[in-house]
């Protein structure tokens, strides 16, 4: 494999983001002149590109990871494909997506991407309509890793249980939600 | 078993590895032992590691969104340098032009090989009228050719075109071709008998190609009747059939045989006939053994050797009942009774030939 490949992977394995600055860096260009060359623009180009880098990045973290080919053939693959994707979503490619590039063994990891992007599109949501400050509380306890009392202060509660039974309350209710595929602008 | 908050807090405890060993192992045997329990954590830990997955993908796209800030402020120049979007008329003119270009290619072809539609018709169809001048150029030619030094004359009264005509009546009423005298300026009427008589145009009836004419000075012939009829029956197939003209200066016989009771493209008011005819026929009369008139000379097809058209006898009579009351000043009195019917060939076209003009118009 190439080397510059190799270095990328395992130093996006160790969470650098220097190494996923030059990842961004390098095959952005590519991209942005495919998709601006098949009627794209170059916010189309981004989200596109993005989608693919985060794929490529959570995939690189994974331990059962195996890149088959090099780096810029990958992101090229995965981004020509979510493009032919959203030009059959706007009706402006009637051709088979599937056709092309079998040797990548992309298609599981596309699957993947669809799925997932599905799911938190979701969990997107479902917090969007969630509301103050339970909104906050489970953010700041599940995603930003604050503990119970930080969340007692911040948001003024007598003491620690009563903020547990608030964030439970919450969390039930994000579930609800999440769970019955609520969404509110549909 | 009530699935209550306590639940949940332990599951959450298991997750993130805050629990006492106690308290795992206890939930690890619910988890083995207890499908309903089993089901219920497992789904908790569905959500909540869906839940931590979005806060991290939202951590990984700000990450990428400032990449992305930096990367735009490092060369703002060579990525949003404008390109031109090919447009679709920009992508297929090439082509457009070609298919244009090949298609005003085809129909100029098309109409330079075929002209027209009508024009190639009558050049299947050939009207027997003389142009005199064209004829005259070519025999100047030949003149010339063969040797002369003695100058031509001119004939100051050659007409543009020269036809044939005959008396149809002793009031100085005669037939000829519409083809032969439609837009004429003056008409002249010539042949040995009367010599050279002017004559006007009193009737015309394109659609069958006849035209009635009457001598201006109808003093000048003295006819006390004619020696033939019309003959109101259609000529049978295989009669013989004879006709006089003047395809050059002098008169012309010419006989055949009626061919076909149809004419050019089965039209049902002419006759095929085996006559030999040129340029100048025009107009002249068409008669049978007797002498009677049974058509008027009018054209040939020019794919088809020895196919010499002619209106039929019936179609003159028609024409010559259709004639408005006011446009003569004295009716056509038709002759009634054929005097040549037993005379001989050589007996009859004496008679005829008195009664057969050129006719010669002129035009700007």
């Amino acid at each position: 494999m190439h080397y510059f490949d190799e270095l990328i992977i395992t130093e996006i394995r160790k969470n650098n983001t220097v190494a996923l600055r030059e990842l961004y860096k390098t095959h952005y260009p590519m991209v942005l002149n495919m998709i601006l060359t098949n009627s794209g623009t170059e916010p189309e180009a981004r989200d596109v590109y993005q989608d693919a880098i985060i794929a490529f990045y959570e995939r690189v973290q994974q331990p059962d990871f195996v890149l088959t080919c090099k780096v810029k053939t990958y992101i090229y693959a995965v981004c020509r494909r979510l493009w032919l994707k959203r030009l059959y979503e706007k009706k402006r490619y009637v051709g088979k997506i599937e056709e092309g590039d079998p040797f990548l063994q992309i298609e599981e990891e596309l699957l993947d991407i669809e799925e997932t992007e599905q799911r938190l599109r979701a969990m997107h949501t479902s917090l969007e309509g969630l509301g103050e400050p339970c909104r906050s509380i489970l953010e700041d306890f599940y995603l930003n890793n604050h503990s119970m009392e930080e969340i007692r202060d911040k948001f003024g509660y007598t003491n620690t249980d009563n903020a547990k039974n608030q964030k439970y309350k919450c969390l039930q209710r994000l579930k609800k939600m999440f769970f019955s595929g609520y969404n509110p602008l549909t | 078993m009530e699935f209550e908050q306590p639940f949940f807090d332990l599951t959450e405890r298991y997750v993130r590895g805050t629990c006492s060993e106690q308290e795992k192992q206890h939930f690890e045997a619910s988890m083995a032992n207890d499908p309903e329990f089993r089901k219920k954590a497992e789904e908790h830990m569905t959500f909540l590691k869906t839940l931590s997955g979005y806060g991290r993908r939202r951590e990984t796209r700000r990450v990428l969104d400032t990449l992305h800030e930096e990367l735009l402020r490092d060369n703002t120049a060579t990525l949003t340098a404008p390109r031109p979007r090919p447009t679709l008329i920009r992508k297929y003119w090439p082509m457009a032009a070609v298919a244009a270009s090949v298609a005003l290619i085809s129909i100029t072809g098309t109409l330079i090989t075929t002209r027209s539609l009508e024009e190639r018709q009558k050049v299947y169809y050939q009207e027997l009228r003389r142009n005199v001048e064209q004829i005259q150029k070519s025999q100047h030619r030949i003149m010339a050719n063969i040797a002369s030094s003695a100058k031509e004359e001119a004939d100051p009264y050659a007409g543009r075109y020269v036809g044939t005509g005959f008396l149809i009546s002793t009031q100085g009423y005669l037939a000829t071709s519409y083809h032969v005298v439609k837009d004429a300026d003056s008409v002249y009427i010539e042949n040995e008998q009367f010599g050279r008589l002017k004559a006007k145009i009193v009737h015309s009836d394109p659609a069958v190609d006849i035209s009635i004419l009457r001598i201006v000075d109808t003093t000048r012939i003295a006819l006390r009747s004619l020696p033939y009829t019309i003959s109101k029956t259609e000529a049978d197939l295989g009669e013989d059939v004879f006709t006089l003209g003047y395809p050059r200066n002098d008169i012309v016989f010419g006989e055949g045989s009626v061919s076909a009771s149809t004419g050019y493209l089965q039209n049902p008011k002419a006759y095929q006939i085996s006559v030999p005819a040129n340029p100048g026929n025009s107009g002249g009369p068409l008669l049978d053994h007797k002498g009677n008139l049974v058509g008027i000379i009018s054209g040939m097809q020019t794919e088809t050797a020895g196919a010499t058209f002619a209106i039929k006898s019936g179609a003159l009579l028609e024409t010559l009942a259709g004639m408005p009351v006011d446009s003569l000043n004295r009716p056509v009195l038709l002759p009634r009774r054929n005097y040549i019917r037993n005379a001989g060939r050589i007996q009859q076209i004496k008679r005829w030939r008195e009664l057969v003009f050129m006719v010669k118009v002129y035009k700007n």
